[in-house]
């Protein structure tokens, strides 16, 4: 299984090839069932992926036989092969929940689906920041396509927003490319990182310009502010199955900003040492004060879990920015967390407007839903495992960061920024939950029943809620292993250029 | 004698491109433009070939090729689009 | 024994009504309440070796890495709380038996409940602190579920948000307390926390921890100023305020105070905050008390008052005091739960709860009035009864303090002042509801409930007469090994007995109840001075500050997002602006060693060309068409740039990619509007202008600097292997199928998207066909003139050749397999624009979407490949050959890749340029079937 890191970029892609050709070509049903298989084998490669890696150590792919740092490769680490399952997972959720019918609202969803997952595991899995522009605009134009899934002039309309800020920003990632090749002389991010700390002034000037620009680039796919405003509208008009699957794509910024700014600009690497830091601090914290600003101030429950989203990425920046292998540890369990169950709701979400007719999942008076029970349970459910309250992963999650920022100046600044969101979440979340679910007129319903795939993928992303919770153990095991390998440059960095372990 | 040619040639063209640079400013119609883009098109071909000749090298042509036969494409395409403002029917 | 099982059970317990509601009211009742039993069997299989002093502890590890252990102990207030919780709960589970209605969905009711308990019992049972806290909000959550059980009645679901904002946000604060905690203790085991006192009391950081923990029990316990809370939670049904708000909800607050005890307690600053909140909680809630109207509202502030009662004894810094508080706790809970439940059952039987309607009920509920009586007497703090002696010993503690300096003597004076009001709501609780002439149109004719329903007060009502009379004998070991848990050293001498002669306390006892029968006589005095002041009802107050939040926070937001590309765009600009910016504050010199190259004329007059047509694309932007010309002049000098500084590959590309676009903006721009209104005031324009000026210096002197530095990088070993490694003397094309394949792969995949993205939008577009050119003259007649045709259906195949040239030489000179497709389309799309739809149709018969498929397989194909020969993904391989009249050739796999960019260019470019063109003819895509 020497090919198995590239498995969860070449198993979308190929099953999106597959899917534009005959025989599978003109039959949504065949695309439904083709994929759901493809989805399964996907999760099986990357689980096995994760635990080739977590068990033998990071597995290095080096694509055409070039060595690092001249050709490609890929870093199957336990960051990244973590961040490829979860990936998996979630759009498993989302597959099953448009296979319900979402589907067939425009065309070509599901293999622009798969190259969107294509797209997403490949810059987790790139030890290349070419490669990761190359897989940035993979699973970007992925993303324009299915966010005009299912039409509209709202839909239309946030797309324009999202395709051209995102148009900025690649071209802001091409000059912070040019800026980081033309001094530094690489791309391979392990090459960079042991290159930069030998650097004169000038180049480290330089340097610092491309680093920041990086910044930028990250910073706008994961919403940090004041790249933040276009993504409540966007992912709150979005089609459910997209909206929950775009639950990763802040995450890759998350991720990317987590990899180049530790392992490039980590503690190793001299004047370069945390560029980012003094400006991830304050950004991070008022995205997050946003963020339960806007959950405060949302008129339907889709806004609420847009600007709850905001919420999960400030939070997770905080403990980027605090360098320490445990707030990158807590990070990376909150990541799996937040990412799942902000899917979950996202799909929810959607369940909620089919069943109230025209007022959708605004907070205001509407007919009754008639499946009210079963979508209760899941959004009481994920409602609290959002808004951090025991016994679901969001608590844990939640300590985990404020446990890892004690001892730092800023702790006082963490604790209270994420404790006083987690009040905002609460009143705002109570607030949509007794609207939604309580308050209604006497109306009689005609909704359709929910399709079971509806509610099996509902209830998939949400198990893994508990499920953090009971295997709370193993996964901040892993967790913390992952965290310290990334801290750690001789396995990110020295370890990945000698020429691998093939 | 040759160097001599291709500097006062490449002074020649390099005139004529702002020449033509200042028709597509002052137009005023729209195919007085176009044509100013046309013969830009043509004096860059120019250009190149004697670019292609003062470095001694041919690795230059296949782009004057390119633009002469894509320029053409380009310059049809904005024709059909004032006549008939739909290019492809 | 496992104290797993403790919690354990009931917790297993949530499930088991929900599965027996359907076999009928007795068993589902019967069967909740096994679980519960079990578990308070297994406790009460340990009260021996409690009693004696030790504690149980059992650990499970869980989540070491952030300290979280199933860890449980099982210690005298432990044992106190459960008895209490697993007692009370299951009383409480046999009344709700008889109390819920037909329509009321029972095996709903009992999992909340249950579930409430379990939290409870995990509560009193935790020996680590992250665990109590999850437990703890456990509690909350499942009281919120309780309080709204009745969801369809607006106050049921405000009392319950309320609560639950309330003690959730406290709960919030509790859990940083806990963690300040445990970072200060350096653990979050219990044991540990609460035998480093000292270490705790001496720390920088303790006024810090110590006003958290108290936020979370103030909250919880309904204490000043959160108190406002518990009266509303009032809108569940009897048996949840039963339960919730005499023995157990409330009483969380008070067991983390008394678990902490060891840990916090002792510092003036407890003292100020806990006996200071606990004081006032004690008037305020025994004053307001007075005048609720409604039983379960008057229940409601007498149980804030007493709780009150127990915070300011534990606040005075006494062991004695402690005692009493924990005293207090147990007769507390046994005469409030009885009294909620004697409400309850007037509640039911009368459909009332209204003080004014409901009077002489004696008459027709004599059973049941005596048990209520007897219990407000305890309330009330009569003799022989449970309520008087630990009034008795608040009474004597109050005097024992000195902490106020020369003001303490104002403490027993309002303890008295409040346990005069006791009595006079205690009496207003029995005169007016079952004495007091006779009720007045009530809802339903008063009578007795059934018999079981009163069995759970007779049991409560007994206990309070037991205790009152035998106390010692009753509760004396439990007192003790409670209190010892609380004080973690010796207890102090106390005694429990009815009678300790004339004393100061018996006097107060006295003054207390002439005081109460004297405020209850005068009653009338009061009410009008009361009615003169305005209530608030706190739920209005919660309701109308959360309505301010919200529409605060949407003010906040509609100013920050207003929905504006423009703002977004600038937002972004300006970060980028910054970001690119400050270092170069650090650069102090521009131009690096590297000598620079001579300027020559061309160079000068291309710059010139390129920044005016730059400009002019700019300046005339809203003139659509004008603005396309002058970017197609910036193209073909930035393609004129890039022959000159020897990248032929990139002039190729960028002269074909330019072409393309411009027929793809052609072709969008005839649906479009030619022309655009100025949309930006002149002031945005020019801080528009100035942030792009600046990023465009910012840009260009980062330029500047970094191509005068001298670089030593990965390229070199490009150059020198392309040819070794590569098989091909054009390394720009080696790179892109062979050292960088990868990359190429990705690239061909985004343009196949972009196609397929394309397409998705247009198909279900309905567009505005212009008849008219922008100056309002009609179209040309003449759709496809015969010269363009011609001339176009000659320049097929000569293009055609031209890109299999470029193609086939592409490893070795300028030229590869995107550049040829680009061409073969740009030909290709020339026939669609020379000769029209209709006329390709049958001419070329592939699926573009096919083509870009077939494509990516090939090249994805190619490198899959070299699996075959165990090499990784996209390993090339080449040869040399010799063929008689053809020559030396070679042959590689790259080339078969190129082939797979070439395909997915045609297909990509046509499938975009074709459709679009398409959108207005009758070949138009429609959205019969989406796949």
């Amino acid at each position: 299984m020497q090919h198995l890191p590239i498995f969860p970029i070449l198993i979308p892609m190929l099953a999106a090839v597959f899917m534009l050709l005959p025989p599978l070509s003109n039959s949504i049903n065949r695309h439904r069932v083709f994929a759901i298989a493809v989805m399964i084998l996907l999760i099986i490669s990357s689980a096995l992926l994760l635990l080739t890696s977590h068990e033998q150590g990071t597995q290095m792919y080096i694509l055409g036989g070039w060595q690092p740092p001249f050709g490609i490769a890929l870093i199957a680490d336990r960051l990244s092969t973590m961040m490829v399952l979860l990936t998996s997972v979630l759009a498993l959720g989302a597959l099953l929940y448009a296979c319900a019918g979402d589907d067939n609202e425009g065309m070509y969803f599901h293999p622009l689906f798969m190259f969107q997952i294509m797209g997403i595991n490949g810059a987790f899995l790139t030890g290349d920041i070419f490669n990761l522009f190359v897989f940035f605009e993979v699973l970007l134009i992925a993303s324009y396509a299915l966010l005009i899934h299912g039409g509209g002039k709202q839909k239309t309309k946030a797309n324009v927003h999202y395709v051209i800020l995102n148009l900025v920003a690649s071209s802001v990632f091409l000059f912070a490319l040019g800026i980081l090749y033309g001094t530094i002389g690489s791309l391979n991010i392990a090459d960079m990182a042991s290159k930069v700390r030998l650097l004169g002034d000038q180049e480290q000037a330089l340097v610092k310009s491309g680093g920041l620009l990086l910044l930028v680039v990250f910073g706008l796919k994961a919403a940090m502010l004041p790249l933040n405003f276009w993504l409540p509208k966007t992912y709150a008009v979005a089609s459910a199955p997209v909206a929950a699957l775009f639950a990763i794509m802040t995450k890759v910024g998350v991720y990317s900003i987590l990899r180049i700014h530790t392992v490039i600009f980590g503690e190793d690497a001299g004047a370069l040492a945390g560029i980012a830091i003094p400006w991830l601090w304050p950004l991070a914290i008022l995205t997050l004060i946003i963020g339960a600003i806007g959950v405060l101030a949302s008129p339907s429950l889709r806004l609420t879990v847009a600007n709850l989203v905001l919420v999960s990425v400030g939070t997770l920046i905080i403990a980027i920015a605090m360098q320490r292998e445990a707030a990158t540890a807590a990070a990376l369990y909150y990541m799996m967390h937040t990412t799942l169950v902000t899917g979950a709701l996202f799909l929810i979400a959607d369940l909620i407007s089919k069943q109230r007719g025209k007022a959708e999942d605004r907070y205001v008076v509407a007919r009754q839903m008639t499946h009210s029970k079963i979508i209760g349970i899941t959004f009481f459910i994920a409602a609290l495992t959002v808004v951090g309250l025991p016994p679901f992963s969001g608590f844990l999650g939640k300590v985990l960061i404020l446990q890892s920022a004690q001892g730092l100046t800023e702790s006082a600044w963490v604790w209270s920024v994420v404790l006083l969101a987690g009040v905002a979440s609460l009143i705002a979340i109570s607030r949509a939950g007794t609207t939604l679910f309580w308050r209604h007129s006497n109306g009689s319903n005609d909704s359709d029943p929910i399709h079971p795939l509806k509610i099996i993928a509902v209830v998939l992303l949400l198990s893994a809620s508990p499920l953090l919770v009971i295997f709370g153990g193993p996964v901040t095991d892993f967790t913390n292993l992952a965290a310290s390998q990334l801290h750690d440059t001789t396995q990110s960095v020295d370890a990945l250029l000698i020429g691998g372990n093939k | 004698m040759l160097n001599t040619a291709i500097t006062i040639a490449t002074t020649l063209v390099c005139i004529s491109l702002i020449l033509n640079l200042w028709r597509l400013f002052k137009g005023p119609s729209r195919p007085d433009r176009i044509l100013a883009l046309d013969t830009m098109y043509i004096n860059s071909i120019a250009l190149i070939i004697l670019f292609g000749i003062a470095s001694g090298t041919a690795l230059y042509f296949e782009a004057a090729l390119l633009i002469a036969m894509l320029g053409f494409v380009s310059t049809a395409a904005m024709c059909k689009y004032i006549l008939r403002g739909d290019l492809i029917e | 024994m496992n104290l797993l099982w403790v919690v354990l059970l009931p917790l297993i317990g949530t499930l088991v009504p929900l599965l027996t509601e359907r076999f009928g009211r007795n068993v589902c009742a019967f069967s909740v309440a096994l679980l519960p039993a079990w578990s308070l069997i297994l406790v009460l299989m340990h009260v021996g070796e409690i009693f004696d002093g030790e504690a149980i502890r059992q650990t499970i590890e869980w989540i070491p890495s952030m300290g979280l252990d199933l860890s449980f102990r099982l210690d005298g207030l432990s044992l106190l709380f459960l008895l209490l919780i697993l007692g009370i709960g299951l009383l409480i589970i046999l009344y709700a038996r008889y109390y819920l209605s037909d329509k009321d969905s029972m095996g709903q009711f009992y999992a909340y409940l249950i579930l409430f308990m379990s939290a409870m019992v995990g509560i009193v049972i935790s020996n680590n602190m992250i665990q109590l806290w999850m437990f703890w909000e456990l509690t909350s959550i499942s009281s919120f579920l309780l309080i709204s059980f009745w969801s369809h009645k607006p106050d049921a679901r405000k009392g319950a948000r309320m609560a639950l904002t309330v003690t959730g946000t406290g709960g919030l604060a509790l859990l940083a307390g806990l963690l300040l905690l445990g970072n200060i203790v350096g653990s979050y085991d219990l044991d540990t926390v609460l035998a480093s006192g000292d270490l705790i009391r001496a720390h920088a950081a303790y006024p810090i921890a110590l006003v958290l923990v108290l936020l979370g029990a103030f909250t919880k316990s309904a204490q000043f100023p959160f108190h406002f809370w518990l009266p509303h939670a009032m809108a569940a049904p009897t048996p949840v305020s039963a339960y919730l708000h005499s023995a157990t909800m409330v009483k969380a607050g008070i067991f983390l105070l008394c678990r902490f005890y060891p840990a916090l307690a002792g510092t003036d600053l407890w003292f100020m905050i806990v006996s200071l909140t606990g004081l006032i909680t004690l008037l305020l809630g025994a004053y307001i008390a007075l005048f609720k109207h409604d039983l379960k509202g008057l229940l409601a502030y007498s149980t804030i008052s007493h709780l009150g009662l127990i915070t300011l004894l534990l606040g005075l810094n006494s062991d004695l005091a402690a005692v009493a508080a924990v005293f207090h706790i147990i007769n507390h809970a046994t005469f409030k739960a009885s009294l909620f439940m004697a409400a309850g059952i007037i509640d039911h039987e009368t459909g009332s709860r209204d003080m004014r309607k409901l009077n002489g009920l004696m008459k027709y509920m004599p059973h049941t009035a005596t048990l209520a009586i007897v219990a407000a007497l305890s309330m009330a703090g009569v003799p022989l009864l449970n309520g008087f002696l630990s009034k008795e010993m608040f009474f004597a503690e109050t005097l024992d303090q000195s902490m106020l300096g020369s003001l303490s003597w104002m403490i027993p004076l309002l303890a008295t002042v409040g346990a005069a009001f006791s009595v006079a709501y205690s009496l207003r609780f029995i005169h007016d509801v079952f004495f007091n002439g006779e009720p007045i149109d009530l809802p339903k004719t008063p009578h007795e409930p059934p018999r079981y329903m009163k069995v759970p007060v007779e049991i409560l009502v007994a206990l309070c007469l037991a205790v009152g009379i035998f106390p010692a004998y009753l509760v004396g070991d439990l007192l003790h090994a409670a209190a010892f848990s609380v004080l973690a050293n010796d207890v102090p001498m106390h005694s429990l007995s009815i009678w300790h002669g004339f004393n100061i306390p018996l006097f107060m006892s006295f003054l207390a109840m002439v005081g109460g029968i004297t405020i209850y006589y005068n009653r009338r005095h009061l009410f009008e001075f009361q009615a003169q002041f305005n209530e608030p009802d706190a739920k209005y107050i919660f309701e109308g500050a959360v309505q301010s939040l919200i529409k605060f926070t949407q003010r906040i937001m509609a100013t920050l997002e207003n929905g504006s590309l423009q703002r977004y765009v600038f937002l972004m600009l300006l970060f980028t602006l910054v970001m690119s910016a400050y270092p170069l504050f650090e650069l102090t010199q521009n131009a690096g060693s590297r000598p620079q190259l001579p300027i020559d004329g061309v160079a000068i007059t291309a710059a010139l060309l390129l920044i005016i047509s730059a400009i002019a694309t700019v300046i005339w932007h809203r003139r659509r068409f004008l603005s396309l010309i002058y970017l197609s002049v910036v193209g073909l000098i930035v393609s004129l740039a890039f022959a000159k500084f020897s990248a032929p590959d990139l002039a190729l590309t960028q002269l074909s990619v330019e072409i393309v676009t411009i027929i793809l903006l052609l072709l969008a721009l005839y649906f479009l509007p030619q022309s655009t209104q100025k949309e930006s005031s002149n002031r945005r324009l020019s801080i528009d202008l100035t942030v792009s000026a600046l990023i465009g210096c910012v840009i260009g002197t980062i330029c500047f600097a970094m191509l005068t530095t001298p670089l030593n990088s990965i390229s070199d070993f490009f150059i020198a292997n392309s040819k070794t490694g590569g098989g091909g003397t054009n390394v720009v094309n080696v790179i892109l199928v062979d050292f960088r394949g990868f990359d190429t792969l990705g690239e061909i995949t985004v343009l196949g998207i972009a196609a397929l993205g394309i397409f998705k939008l247009i198909a279900k577009m309905r567009i505005y066909v212009p008849t008219r050119d922008d100056k309002g003259r009609p179209w040309t007649k003449d759709r496809h003139p015969l010269m363009l045709a011609m001339v176009s259906q000659s320049l097929l195949p000569l293009a055609l050749l031209v890109s299999v040239y470029i193609f086939l030489r592409g490893h070795n000179l300028p030229g590869g397999g995107f550049i040829a497709g680009l061409i073969t389309s740009v030909a290709i799309i020339q026939q669609y624009v020379a000769n029209g739809v209709l006329w390709i149709k049958p001419r070329i018969k592939v699926d573009y979407q096919w083509l870009i498929a077939s494509g990516i397989l090939m090249a994805t194909a190619t490198g899959l490949g070299s699996w075959i020969f165990d090499k990784p993904f996209l390993s090339t391989w080449f040869d040399h050959f010799h063929l008689p009249w053809v020559g030396e050739f070679e042959l590689a796999s790259a080339m078969i890749f190129d082939l797979g960019v070439y395909l997915t260019v045609v297909g990509a470019v046509l499938l975009i340029l074709a459709n679009l063109g398409k959108l207005t003819t009758s070949e138009r895509v429609d959205n019969k079937e989406n796949v």
